[in-house]
């Protein structure tokens, strides 16, 4: 083979070794990121609410400039709760208000579930996420008679977070939304706490 | 390539032709000299430089694919589910965004006016029209990288609450530098291209993004820009 031929058979090879390169780096970039919702998450954990994540401009306070949201709504506040499934059913409790609210949980692939206010019965809003396992234990636990209220989502994935979404219609229901976001519970469910409630 | 028939550069072209030629002998050369290894690290070298650009490139900004065109507005409907591509995927993981799930709302952007044109800064718009059913919307304006501190921070978007309507429940913002009757929507920067984004909180449309119609978003016009 001429050498032109050789180098042209190489720049082939780049190229296509390129294509390989690129579609390699595309997927493994979500799982490589350090600087993703998921990673950012990880520090609301030990907290047993949402940690706000963007929190509204009010008349004396403005936005965070910390805030890690790209371009932000300036009229919504978001907050997040991060779960770890090994450590149990996580359960998402919030009062619903006057303001929308919206909850929806995120895997490592992308939201799975999103669930508005609407969805509130008697004004209270309950999400349990569950792995397959943790569900069928609690649907074999359950008591008939006992009606649950609560929304039961299972997990593919051990790991996640839940994306509290609070809107302020108004500027003067800032304050209300940002509080509103604050007040959403994130707890571990306990399996001995639900036994101790069944038993007694 | 052939001289020949260019006899109006022909003066011009046998040096150039001398210069391609000397050029492609030394090529020529420098290949006949390269060894196999040579080659081989020329290919490996390319392939991950092209390779890790063209990644780079693609998964830097805004997502590169994957929105339904909807008059001038573009709307992403995937891009927070299960089933956003590999590319929403990792653009999501390197800015940290947390994109709107279908169950939650919508995303629209746009980032050109009703003709096509890129929005600038130093131009006027009307953005008028109504939205598709939601229970909340908001439209924001956002012009690329920092704002700038000295300018301050009038209003960055009106909710559906906060718009003036018509009569009819329409309603028509203006976004302009200079102080506008009405809903006027402070452009954000003085020069430089600028963003709109429509967010449809609760909406049904987002499980069918393709089925909006023109008519339900609102249009951007351009009115005047200041030269």
């Amino acid at each position: 083979m001429n050498p032109t031929g050789r180098f042209l058979l190489a720049t082939l090879a780049g190229l296509v070794l390129a294509g390989l390169v690129h579609i390699a780096v595309v997927l493994a970039i979500p799982s490589l990121s350090e600087s993703d919702a998921l990673s950012k998450a990880r520090t609301s954990e030990t907290l047993d609410h949402a940690m706000p994540v963007y929190t509204l401009s009010t008349g004396i306070n403005p936005a965070p400039t910390e805030a890690w949201l790209p371009i932000p709504d300036p009229s919504v506040a978001v907050g997040i709760c991060a779960y770890n499934l090994a450590d149990g059913p996580m359960r998402v409790s919030a009062r619903t208000g006057a303001l929308m609210l919206s909850l929806a949980v995120h895997g490592r692939r992308g939201a799975f579930y999103a669930v508005t206010d609407q969805a509130a019965v008697r004004g209270a809003l309950d999400l349990v996420i569950l792995t397959r396992a943790q569900y069928d234990e609690a649907l074999a636990n359950e008591d008939e008679n006992d009606v649950s209220r609560d929304v039961r989502i299972v997990a593919t994935e051990r790991e996640g977070f839940v994306v509290v979404r609070v809107v302020a219609a108004l500027p003067s229901q800032r304050q209300a939304a940002n509080e509103a976001v604050q007040a959403v519970s994130c707890t571990i469910d306990s399996p001995t706490e639900d036994a101790a409630k069944s038993g007694g | 390539m052939s001289t020949t028939d260019h006899p109006a550069r022909s003066g011009a072209m046998p040096d150039i032709a001398g210069v391609a030629g000397r050029g492609g002998r030394a090529f020529r050369a420098v290949l006949r000299r390269t060894s196999h290894v040579g080659l081989v690290f020329y290919t490996l070298a390319l392939g991950a430089g092209l390779g890790l650009a063209t990644a780079d490139y693609a998964t830097r900004g805004g997502y590169p694919f994957g929105g339904v065109s909807v008059g001038s507005w573009i709307a992403w409907p995937r891009t927070g589910s299960l089933g956003a591509d590999p590319y929403a995927r990792a653009v999501n993981a390197r800015r940290g965004e947390i994109p709107l799930a279908v169950g939650e709302g919508l995303l629209l952007t746009a980032s050109q006016d009703n003709q096509g044109r890129t929005l600038t800064a130093g131009c006027t718009y009307v953005i008028a029209g109504a939205t598709p059913p939601a229970r909340a919307w908001t439209l924001t304006v956002a012009g690329r990288g920092k704002r700038d501190p000295e300018r301050p921070v009038l209003r960055e978007g009106f909710t559906s609450t906060e718009v003036l309507r018509d009569a009819d429940g329409r309603f028509s913002i203006v976004l302009a530098s200079d102080v506008q009757p009405g809903n006027w929507l402070p452009m954000p920067r003085a020069t430089g291209p600028v963003r709109l984004a429509l967010r449809l909180y609760d909406t049904p449309v987002a499980a069918s993004a393709g089925t909006v119609e023109r008519s339900a978003v609102p249009t951007i016009s351009r009115t005047e820009c200041a030269e």
